[in-house]
């Protein structure tokens, strides 16, 4: 989230989108009815009526998959309408900027597309740049490849008939959304949206937060109270982890992975290291030599010395443009390629796409170290049905883990909060926290490359390993320590000290930080500011809800990011009435402003977006793989076979596995003519291996139901709660039905679509509950993300016969 | 002055936090249930589940409308299960002059199964339920939280403000301040029994979009409300042969 | 750990009793058997923080010797203010629930069962397979000789349900081992 969760109640309009709030993040609602009872307009846009929907003032059905489409739109709209903040567009934008010639796109494709690779040549995209490198402007908007026209001429094909064609939306609701969200581009006015995975799940997802993006950058909605892009993170600490970065292309604190292409720090820092010349561009990311050393310090610890390039050969390097995501992880296991693999606290033999596939492939290993809550789809994987076990040669590994509330340490909500929690009873029998099952078990990794020797013994030796695991300790080395006697200002730090912030953090090797992020929530003179309840706040500070006391967020306790946009060029607030930070005699008041420069207009002032180079919002986004600005393309599987944007029917870019089990169906597939879109449930948690199993919830929810719109019903021969059977190309999955009038056929492209949703958190362990939905989704995703497309996908539903997978 | 508890089903999201914080508080066991096409579930009320939200949908002038009611004993000012249960067994139900929680007491054990289900059938808003061994359960207002200093167990997992507790007159303002409120987008909303029950729900639309004992039913015709809560305080066969 | 308990007056915006009505002197009578001492009374309370969704409600755990006997939304934390949906609602039986696995268990190649091993020998034979797979397929160099120190047939999954500082470690370790097939719950 750019904003919080408390912060949700200042929005004037708030647009749920791609979410289901009410339902999955339940207490969310806290927030947005506040903001309602102080007359804000809430609208849920999503295929289906839901818990969300009801405490809304009104939902919009929209057919999955085309959120571009309706956020296009309103893009059009809002230009067509003269609604956006003018102001703030030309001075905090990149409206004003130059694009260079190389920029086209015609019929769909951007310039630079390569089809034998299905990729673009990014180069292509670039800003006219002067001498210094600085990208040229016009102010007055008038220059006809400035971004503000390139994005008028990009968007005016989405009018209303072509917008309502596709989506299935009618003009009338087009519209209201449209304007009471557009309502909200003026100074004193916040919208705010808010979206989960029913917008990344899409091989356009990326591109549907980007569309968001533009609009809450036309309407001036980023920054300030009450508005921004929220995220609501699933997951339990899934903003940490991925601050953490368990994933194979960053390294903690959005630092770029190593590649075979940067074989000293050096070279990787040269690669990853924007330059500005512009001295109005702050370019925060100026500092990530200094991040990247810290790190390596802290991996390494004393190994790491300013000779050895801080152990940065050790750290192993991916291969240039290599995907190492799930999709082509289980791609490569599936056709033999991998001999043994970790899987902690996840079920992917459930959550993850086209799951006959995958649970296919997980037999493929040599062996498999598992730790879970309970016995899960993915655990007992090698006895699922249908298989012998004797025929799985796997040898599996299973530790017991402990609950949260078993454990001490931090975690961090979607509003970037780090949040400590305590150990309130022992783990049930021999169960453990993952920090007490890791350290003992790399410890006994490391005694065997010490005893034995190996391959590269350094590189495992070399890693700075606590003897016990200690979440304290931890949580000081995640901070970050002076390695030397340092300066810092007024203060002198010894040896072994806590780093105050991020901006003492250097690239000589005298600090480590295993992350930068958040560097400055453990110090000397604060302590672990994760465990801090305190709940002051100054009044202008307690007019949006700021709390800046409670706990710590990174970064650097900083509750709304982007927040130098919410006042003019000279610091003073957009909107007075909820000021986030204000000027005031020569000083920032109010939030931790995004750097303390003084205002932009100021000789010394700086441009608001520092993370981005040119310091600037972008209406216009070259870095992205799928185009500067969004464009709808079709789900790869789709009810139409064409569509009127243009005549790349699905993303020209979207990431594929090819296997023998992948396969897709056809665009306008008569065997399979409806729209699936799969979603989750207040009562069961994602895949559903934890909440399953507690019976009180299983109670609640006991069973895999599918929702459909009484029309199929009434023409496949369906009634309420009748099982039946539901098909893909890929898979065959059993259902309840739920025949509800809160589903209902879209009229798209002049033909009746019927669109069907299931949740996917029930699974065979769990006897007679059903199993994975995902037997039906395909392996296709997002070029920029991997993120599967689980939310459309086309499928056919017949009544069943007879069910083994329920009980009746 | 009693306790109230004030339900604004216009602001339930169904979130069912007050249906597991009861259940939790209570250590009740799990139920076995199916899915039947409804996401209601249990389908009702029963002994493990003193609490249950109820969902209903509705096209009403082409809108599509999901209400939700978070069902529960009324705790009546004039309960007519506490009439029943202790024209059979003196005690067996109480009601609390200080917050107006009716609860079973100890003493219920001793009625009869026959006698437990006279009492459910006493009760307008069908909530009582007899569990395997034939014993009276409901709702008792969580009597010993709200003695203890602490919000019913329900009131306190609600998010949205729907579940509110507090004095009679401070709900009933409440109460009547919404109803205003929900008036202007549904203006057949309702409040449900206000001056005969100490939990209050507040309906988005008439009783006919709920479950049939959403709201008391009128008083047959002879009756005063009084006389016929009098006439409760008789075995209930006696009743139905008086009313037909 | 120190906080200080919001009064429920205030968050209710109503006249509830901060005090029990016992302690008020109000003569309950006969309920006053039946309204003994709350299963809470005594306890120690914890904080902790829900383990669903990342809105992250602070519970508060009330543990009498050592067990736990209730958990509740903390009326303190700006955030939830004592609310909680469904799930968070649910966590004491969500500790109490039979299915929980509570001891370490091995599962042979081609066997039909699991069995059960203590923690050593789970860690020892876990070892042994991690480095004998990366001492057969570690790669130093690629196609174009550069050099990679990756380890290409093992692979990491999971988990956001871990702690902030547990991920740290996980994250340091696979930088170790050379492991780049690295994955979990945020790309899903």
């Amino acid at each position: 989230m750019t904003n919080h969760w408390i912060d949700i109640k200042n929005a004037d309009a708030i647009l749920i989108i791609g979410s289901n709030a009410a339902e999955h993040h339940p207490i969310s609602f806290k927030w947005v009815l506040e903001a309602k009872d102080k007359g804000a307009v809430v609208m849920h846009v999503d295929p289906k009526f839901s818990r969300t929907s009801a405490r809304s003032d009104f939902h919009v059905p929209l057919r999955s998959g085309t959120d571009i489409a309706f956020m296009g739109g309103m893009v059009n709209y809002i230009l067509e309408k003269n609604r956006f903040f003018k102001d703030y567009v030309v001075n905090y934008t990149n409206a004003a900027l130059i694009v260079g010639e190389g920029f086209d796109f015609k019929d769909g494709l951007f310039s630079g597309y390569d089809p034998a690779t299905r990729k673009y040549d990014l180069s292509k995209w670039k800003f006219e740049v002067d001498a210094n490198g600085v990208p040229k402007s016009d102010p007055s908007l008038k220059h006809p490849r400035c971004v503000f026209n390139l994005l008028k001429k990009h968007y005016e094909r989405y009018n209303l008939d072509n917008v309502s064609k596709v989506t299935g939306v009618s003009k009338d609701n087009l519209l209201k959304v449209y304007d009471a969200f557009s309502a909200t581009g003026k100074p004193d006015k916040a919208g705010t949206v808010m979206y989960a995975l029913g917008w990344t799940q899409h091989t356009v997802g990326t591109q549907n937060i980007r569309t968001a993006g533009i609009v809450q950058l036309l309407l001036g909605n980023i920054g300030i109270a009450g508005g921004g892009i929220n995220a609501l993170r699933g997951e339990p600490n899934v903003q940490g982890s991925t601050d953490h970065a368990i994933l194979y292309h960053i390294v903690p604190g959005y630092l770029g992975m190593p590649t075979a292409a940067w074989q000293t720090l050096e070279e990787y820092n040269k690669a990853n290291t924007p330059v500005s010349k512009d001295p109005k561009s702050a370019n925060w990311w100026s500092n990530k030599p200094k991040y990247m050393a810290s790190l390596l310090k802290g991996w390494y610890g004393d190994k790491a010395t300013k000779e050895n390039d801080f152990c940065y050969s050790l750290v192993p390097k991916l291969e240039p443009g290599k995907d190492y995501s799930y999709m082509f992880c289980f791609d490569r296991m599936y056709k033999g390629g991998m001999k043994g693999g970790f899987i902690f606290g996840l079920n992917p033999m459930n959550t993850l796409a086209n799951t006959n596939k995958v649970r296919k492939a997980l037999d493929k290993l040599d062996w498999l170290v598992c730790s879970d809550l309970h016995h899960s789809e993915t655990t007992d994987n090698w006895r699922r049905p249908g298989v012998d076990p004797k025929s799985v040669k796997t040898e599996v590994f299973l530790l017991p883990s402990a609950h949260r509330i078993e454990k001490e340490g931090s975690v961090t909500n979607s509003g970037r909060w780090l949040l400590w929690h305590y150990k309130a009873i022992d783990p049930e029998g021999q169960a453990r926290p993952f920090g007490n099952m890791i350290v003992p078990l790399m410890s006994k990794v490391r005694e065997l490359y010490a005893k034995d020797g190996g391959v590269l013994p350094e590189a495992v030796l070399s890693v700075d390993w606590p003897k016990t695991y200690d979440c304290n300790e931890m949580a000081k080395k995640v901070n970050g320590v002076f390695t030397a006697d340092t300066k810092v200002g007024e203060k002198t730090y010894t040896k072994g000290q806590l780093v105050p912030s991020f901006a003492a953090l250097q690239a000589d090797g005298s600090t480590s930080s295993l992350n930068w992020l958040y560097c400055g929530s453990y110090t000397e003179e604060g302590g672990n500011l994760a465990k801090r309840r305190d709940a002051r706040q100054t009044p202008m500070q307690e007019r949006i809800g700021l709390y800046p006391n409670w706990a710590w967020c990174w970064p650097v306790n900083r509750r709304i990011l982007y927040n130098r946009a919410s006042v003019d060029p000279n610091g003073k607030p957009w909107n007075p009435a909820k000021t986030v930070i204000a000027w005031e005699d020569g000083k920032w008041v109010g939030d931790v402003p995004d750097g303390g420069w003084a205002p932009m207009a100021d000789e010394k002032g700086k441009y608001p977006f520092i993370m981005h180079t040119h310091g600037v919002g972008q209406l216009y986004g070259p870095g992205r793989l799928d185009g500067p600005f969004s464009e709808h393309y079709e789900p790869v599987e789709t009810p139409l076979a064409s569509h009127p944007f243009s005549k790349q029917l699905s993303s020209p870019v979207y990431k594929f596995a090819d296997s023998d089990m992948d396969l897709l169906a056809k665009p306008a597939d008569p065997k399979y003519p409806i729209v699936l879109t799969t979603y989750n449930l207040t009562e069961h948690w994602c895949g559903g291996g934890e909440t399953r199993n507690v019976p009180n919830l299983l109670e609640a929810e006991p069973q895999l139901y599918i929702e459909m719109s009484q029309e199929l019903a009434k023409e496949k021969g369906i009634k309420n709660g009748d099982p039946v059977i539901v098909e893909s190309i890929r898979g065959r999955v059993e259902a309840i039905a739920m025949v509800t009038i809160r589903v209902v056929p879209f009229k798209v492209m002049g033909k009746t679509v019927h669109l069907v949703g299931m949740p996917f958190a029930f699974g065979w362990t769990n006897k007679g509950c059903g199993d994975s939905t995902n037997r039906l989704t395909p392996s296709v995703a997002d070029p920029n993300t991997t993120i599967y497309e689980l939310k459309a996908c086309q499928v056919n539903v017949r009544k069943a016969d007879k069910v083994t997978e329920l009980k009746l | 002055m009693s306790k109230t508890i004030f339900i604004d089903t216009s602001r339930c999201t169904a979130c069912r936090g007050c249906q597991l914080a009861c259940k939790e508080w209570y250590e009740l066991p799990a139920n076995i249930t199916l899915q039947k096409g409804s996401h209601q579930n249990p389908p009702d009320l029963n002994p493990n589940n003193y609490k249950l939200v109820r969902f209903f949908e509705h096209k009403i002038d082409g809108v599509v409308r999901w209400f939700f009611f978070p069902d529960q004993c009324r705790h009546c000012v004039n309960p007519p299960c506490k009439m029943v249960g202790d024209s059979y067994v003196d005690g067996a139900l109480a009601q609390d002059e200080a917050t107006g929680a009716v609860y079973v007491t100890p003493k219920a054990a001793q009625l009869t199964a026959e006698q437990g289900e006279d009492v459910r059938q006493a009760c307008p808003y069908d909530i009582p339920r007899l569990n395997a061994e034939g014993k009276l359960t409901k709702c008792s207002m969580c009597f010993e939280r709200i003695t203890n200093g602490k919000l019913p167990a329900c009131v306190a997992a609600c998010p949205t403000g729907t579940m509110n507790f507090g004095e009679r007159s401070a709900m009933l303002a409440l109460a009547e301040k919404r109803l205003l409120d929900v008036k202007k987008e549904f203006p057949n909303a309702m409040l449900a029994n206000p001056d005969d029950v100490n939990v209050i729900f507040l309906l988005q639309e008439q009783p006919g979009r709920y479950h049939t004992t959403a709201v008391a039913e009128a008083v047959p015709a002879g009756y005063s409300r009084k006389s016929l809560l009098a006439s409760l305080a008789r075995p209930l066969k006696a009743m139905a042969r008086e009313l037909t | 750990m120190k906080w200080t308990r919001r009064d429920f007056m205030k968050l209710t915006g109503a006249g509830v009793a901060g005090l029990g009505l016992v302690q008020l002197g109000v003569d309950l009578g006969p309920a006053r058997a039946y309204a003994a001492g709350l299963k809470t009374e005594g306890a120690k309370e914890v904080i902790t923080v829900c383990p669903f969704c990342s809105v992250s409600c602070n519970i508060i755990g009330s543990v009498k010797d050592g067990k736990l006997v209730s958990t509740e939304g903390d009326p303190d934390y700006p955030i939830n203010r004592g609310a909680l949906c469904a799930k968070g609602a649910a966590l004491l039986s969500m500790t109490r629930n039979e299915h929980r696995l509570t001891k370490p268990m091995y599962r042979a190649p081609n066997s039909d069962k699991w069995e059960e091993k203590s923690w050593d020998w789970m860690f020892e034979r876990i070892a042994q397979r991690v480095k004998e797979t990366r001492d057969k397929d570690f790669i130093f160099k690629d196609d174009k000789g550069r050099t990679v120190n990756r380890l290409e047939t093992v692979f990491f999954h999971g988990t956001s349900h871990a702690d902030n500082e547990e991920l740290a470690l996980a994250h340091q370790i696979c930088k170790g081992l050379g492991l780049v097939y690295l994955d979990h719950q945020a790309r899903t």
